[in-house]
């Protein structure tokens, strides 16, 4: 016992060092001759499901970019790792990608505990960051080299009140709030813009993401009586509860957000998901030619129906590829210039960004319709979209 | 190097956390399954201190003591309810501790608290710091070992109601070991705000508990260097095996379970069942075994 | 008209979290074990039941597959994960069964992907109009379920030789032993019993939910442990008590405090104040 400890902290320091040497090592090992994309992404635990869509979006974006011959010739490397969604993890990796892979630019297709914790790293060292679908409204204000290309929540939230008092005509609303950073800033949104749609709300309950069974809010918004439920969450929430909604005789219209974005909560939901209607970035009635391209891609290479979230991992690699094109450099300033100064047609539609970086771009309203899908209509009234600025 | 340098300071941070841990669990033989809860105390506290303008050295005893003042809190449970109670109690401890702060605005409620100011020591200046502070608690655990008070846990964790009959003041002690085990967690906590910059409910969940738990069943329970050891190799770990990408957790899971299964007496009775087959004539003690 | 619509729908996740409990109150009663796993093979049977259902169209038979194999299982985790290690102290026991929930849940990601599965034809989703309260059947049928289940168990513990051998070697292991029970065999039937239970009511959740997640059983796997020790470990009158209990005080809680408290924070308060004034749990034994 005497000597023990002392032994296992020689133990301790070796395998410390046996961790740096192999680091360094994995870290030598990227090619020299190619232009390298950051990725941190949730692969294993909760988060994996979106993880998995953000990657493959991702990585499609980087296929047809190297098909069409990479940036000036140089084939594009995107280098991967797994943060599970934990600024924990998310820090070391950041350092890693900025200070040994040295990456060109990085993308986080990660949720937003993990890439606000990372903005910081990229942004102390001059790396172009592009946050793909986490709303964090701090994400942005880490500095002048982190991007978004997604909404944040407020901006969606006003959205989705414009969409209950003005575009459906309907004015008592229940809030149904997830109860994290993307629910709470949705519903902010939402009751700023609410007076202005003469929208008033009779009552808002709260709920964990870990939620599944909704029965008692279901039974209180009932008697509660609203003509349109607002509703945050993510589609393997929104599923059960928008079919235990329609289960308890609630027939009035429900409003959801990207979160909702895929075909996944129509199979949860079966035909309670018929005339659920959502804000969020993806068309899928689109005309654009980018946008059929990327859907018909993606649907090809993932052998599933296209999210929001692969759209989303799609879009800010695309942004990052068409910044470094105009930029004509690997010079990291040059490309945040860029990217600050960039107009781009993406599968999300037309995007550009403003001071603080926030993306610029129209809310697509998408409805379920015989289990698909469609679109509703289209919001784009800058003024009401306009991202904060600081 | 700058890698290198992060890994090491979280590694830092997860061994002065678990070090806290295995006072009361190790020591005085009181599983506790919410020590994540102290370490988000000691975070918060700080934090919270320091985006207000308070100096980082302030900030890092005030998280302390916000810590081990919930800890001692925590403690006075301890003298309610036992063994498998407590741990439940613990956890449920934690589970409180991160549902008030998400309805905390002043705390920053969902969001988080984020661009917490840096202690301005730079990177390599903050792991030393750490490393440090990790040393002091190692230092601290094992001249506590050999203490009075030591050997007063020792018979608290060996059976409780023998200690109070040959005059331990039982109660005295188990609320020394939860203030100054959760006081330590505070000091990961504040050190891990300052890493890591943005804080949140999430970042002190129920997996965090388990995960520092882990750590000191895994280095073995009540051995400092055992456990220090541990917190080192499960903190980079993860870090080693992103090769493996998508099998990384499944296998974190599966060692974590090996361990327990093949040497139950953590890493430190592996050591010591070596030891003792090459000496031949040591005695191991090959942990405590309860009825 | 709204207490009792809540309170019904307390009940409902009150008999979910009993089904899930009982099968670990089981555990700790006879081995002394906080059998975290045990929501992993809670998961496994919503799989189970899913794809059974969607291969053969027959719900029934899913739930008989599910239980026996995930019975099966729960033999071969006792087997292979707890005998070795019984001796030893109960933390051992309870991190070697949180490592081995880590791996069965990635596992799980793995083999059936990180999406979740869901019922392609959800049976039993019809609604009945119960005091003017719209149950699906699949609601009706958990209540049912739980008593069912938990009758039969009553049954079995109280009046065949199995359920006396079982009761003895939990009161007293050595003193049944010299009796001549074959205390083994009874550990084996506690753990498939258990982990059948478990099945059953993660057949129910996928059915109510239409959906299994790898991540189904995290809530569970925490939930659990509050109430058997609400319950008073090993106590599975008390546990079953308890898990109604809770369920109704989470949907009073849901609606009331939802907005200072969330659902594990409100049901874990009630733990702790249950546990300062009875340390014993609310049905042990001093």
């Amino acid at each position: 016992m005497k000597f023990s400890w002392s032994k296992l902290a020689v133990l301790a320091v070796t395998g410390a060092l046996t961790g740096a040497l192999t680091g360094a090592l994995w870290g030598g090992a990227a090619q020299a001759d190619t232009v390298k994309i950051g990725f941190n992404v949730p692969l294993t635990g909760f988060a994996a499901a979106d993880g998995k869509s953000a990657l493959t979006g991702a990585e499609l974006a980087v296929e047809q970019a190297n098909a069409e011959g990479g940036i000036d010739g140089k084939m594009i490397e995107l280098l991967v790792y797994d943060d599970q969604a934990s600024p924990k993890e998310s820090v070391p990796i950041a350092t890693k990608l900025a200070t040994q892979d040295k990456v060109n630019i990085a993308i986080s297709g990660s949720y937003s505990g993990a890439t606000r914790a990372a903005a910081g790293v990229f942004q102390a060292n001059g790396i172009p960051y592009i946050a793909a679908y986490a709303v964090h409204p701090g994400i942005t204000r880490s500095g002048d080299f982190v991007f978004r290309t997604s909404f944040v929540g407020e901006v969606q939230g006003r959205a989705g009140a414009k969409l209950a008092g003005d575009i459906l005509g309907k004015k008592r609303a229940v809030l149904i709030t997830l109860k994290n950073d993307f629910g709470k800033s949705l519903a902010a949104g939402f009751k700023e813009a609410a007076g202005k749609f003469g929208v008033t709300i009779v009552a808002e309950y709260e709920y964990s993401i870990k939620d599944r069974q909704f029965g008692p809010i279901v039974s209180k918004v009932k008697a509660d009586n609203p003509e349109v439920i607002y509703a945050s969450g993510y589609f393997f929430t929104a599923g059960p509860l928008v079919s235990q909604l329609r289960a308890a005789g609630i027939e009035v219209p429900i409003i959801g957000q990207e979160g909702y974005d895929s075909q996944k909560f129509i199979e949860i939901a079966g035909a309670a998901a018929e005339g659920t209607i959502i804000t969020t970035s993806l068309d899928r009635d689109s005309d654009q030619a980018e946008t059929k391209a990327f859907i018909a891609a993606f649907e090809k290479k993932a052998g599933y129906k296209v999210d929001m979230v692969a759209a989303s991992g799609h879009t800010a690699v695309m942004v990052a590829i068409a910044a470094m094109r105009q930029a004509g450099t690997t010079d990291r300033k040059a490309i945040r210039d860029a990217i600050a100064g960039l107009t781009l047609q993406a599968s999300t539609g037309k995007i550009s960004f403003n001071k603080l970086g926030e993306v610029r771009k129209n809310v697509q309203v998408q409805v379920v319709r015989d289990g698909n899908w469609r679109r509703h209509s289209v919001i784009d009234d800058p003024e009401l979209l306009a991202p904060p600025t600081e | 190097m700058e890698y290198e340098i992060t890994l090491m300071t979280l590694a830092g941070i997860a061994v002065i956390a678990a070090l806290g841990l295995n006072l009361i669990t190790g020591f005085c033989g009181q599983i506790s399954l919410g020590h994540a809860a102290f370490y988000g105390a000691g975070a918060y506290g700080a934090a919270m201190l320091t985006t207000n303008g308070v100096s980082f050295w302030l900030a890092l005893p005030a998280g302390a003591l916000v810590a081990g003042a919930l800890g001692l809190v925590v403690g006075l449970a301890s003298l309610r309810v036992r063994h498998d109670f407590l741990a439940i109690t613990t956890m449920g401890v934690g589970f409180l501790f991160i549902g008030v702060v998400r309805q905390q605005d002043a705390l920053g409620g969902e969001m988080g608290i984020y661009a917490i100011p840096d202690p301005g020591l730079g990177r390599l200046g903050y792991m030393v710091l750490v490393v440090v502070l990790a040393g002091l608690v190692a230092a601290f655990s094992l001249y506590l070992k050999r203490s009075w008070m030591g050997f007063a846990f020792d018979a608290i964790a060996d059976d409780e109601d023998t200690a109070l009959m040959v005059g331990i003041d039982v109660a005295r002690y188990k609320l020394a070991a939860f203030a100054m085990g959760t006081a330590i967690a505070g000091v990961a906590g504040v050190l891990y705000a300052h890493e890591i910059k943005y804080i949140g409910p999430d970042s002190f969940g129920f997996p965090e508990s388990i995960a520092m738990l882990a750590m000191v069943a895994v280095g073995g329970i009540g051995s400092v260097g055992g456990v220090a050891f541990a917190a080192v190799v499960m903190t980079v770990l993860p870090h080693w095996l992103q090769v493996v990408a998508e099998y990384k957790l499944l296998l974190y899971g599966a060692l974590l379970f090996a361990v327990m299964r093949f040497s139950p007496g953590g890493l430190a009775g592996l050591v010591r069942s070596w030891r003792t087959r090459a000496g031949g004539f040591r005695i191991a003690a090959t942990g405590k075994v309860e009825p | 008209m709204l207490a009792f619509e809540l309170i019904v729908q307390g009940l409902i996740q009150g008999s979910i979290y009993a089904l899930i409990a009982v099968g670990l109150t089981l555990v700790y009663g006879l081995l002394r074990i906080l059998h975290i796993a045990h929501a992993a093979l809670f998961t496994l049977g919503g799989y189970f039941g899913v794809l059974v259902t969607n291969a053969t169209g027959s719900f029934g038979l899913a739930i008989v597959v599910a239980m026996v194999a995930v019975g099966g299982l729960g033999m071969l985790v006792y087997r292979f994960c707890y005998e070795p290690i019984l001796a030893r102290p109960p933390h051992v026991a309870l991190i070697a069964s949180i490592g081995l929930f880590i791996a069965l849940e990635e596992v799980f990601r793995l083999v059936f992907g990180p999406y979740g599965i869901s019922y392609t034809a959800p049976p039993l989703t019809a609604t009945v109009v119960v005091a003017s309260m719209n149950l699906k059947q699949a609601e009706i049928m958990v209540m049912a379920g739980v008593i069912v289940l938990i009758g039969g168990l009553a049954v079995l513990t109280r009046r065949t030789r199995v359920g006396i051998a079982w009761r003895a070697t939990v009161t007293d292991p050595a003193m049944a032993q010299s009796f001549g029970v074959d205390v083994i065999k009874v550990r084996y039937l506690n753990f498939f019993i258990g982990s059948a239970l478990a099945a059953a009511a993660g057949v129910m959740v996928a059915l109510l939910n239409n959906l299994v997640e790898p991540t189904m059983g995290s809530v569970p796997s925490y939930k659990a442990l509050a109430i058997i020790v609400l319950g008073g470990l090993g106590d599975v009158r008390g546990t079953l008590i308890a898990a109604l209990a809770l369920g109704v005080v989470e949907s009073f809680g849901t609606i009331y405090l939802g907005t200072i408290l969330d659902r594990d924070a409100i049901a874990f308060v009630f733990l702790i104040v249950v546990l300062m004034i009875r340390p014993q749990g609310l049905f042990g034994k001093t």
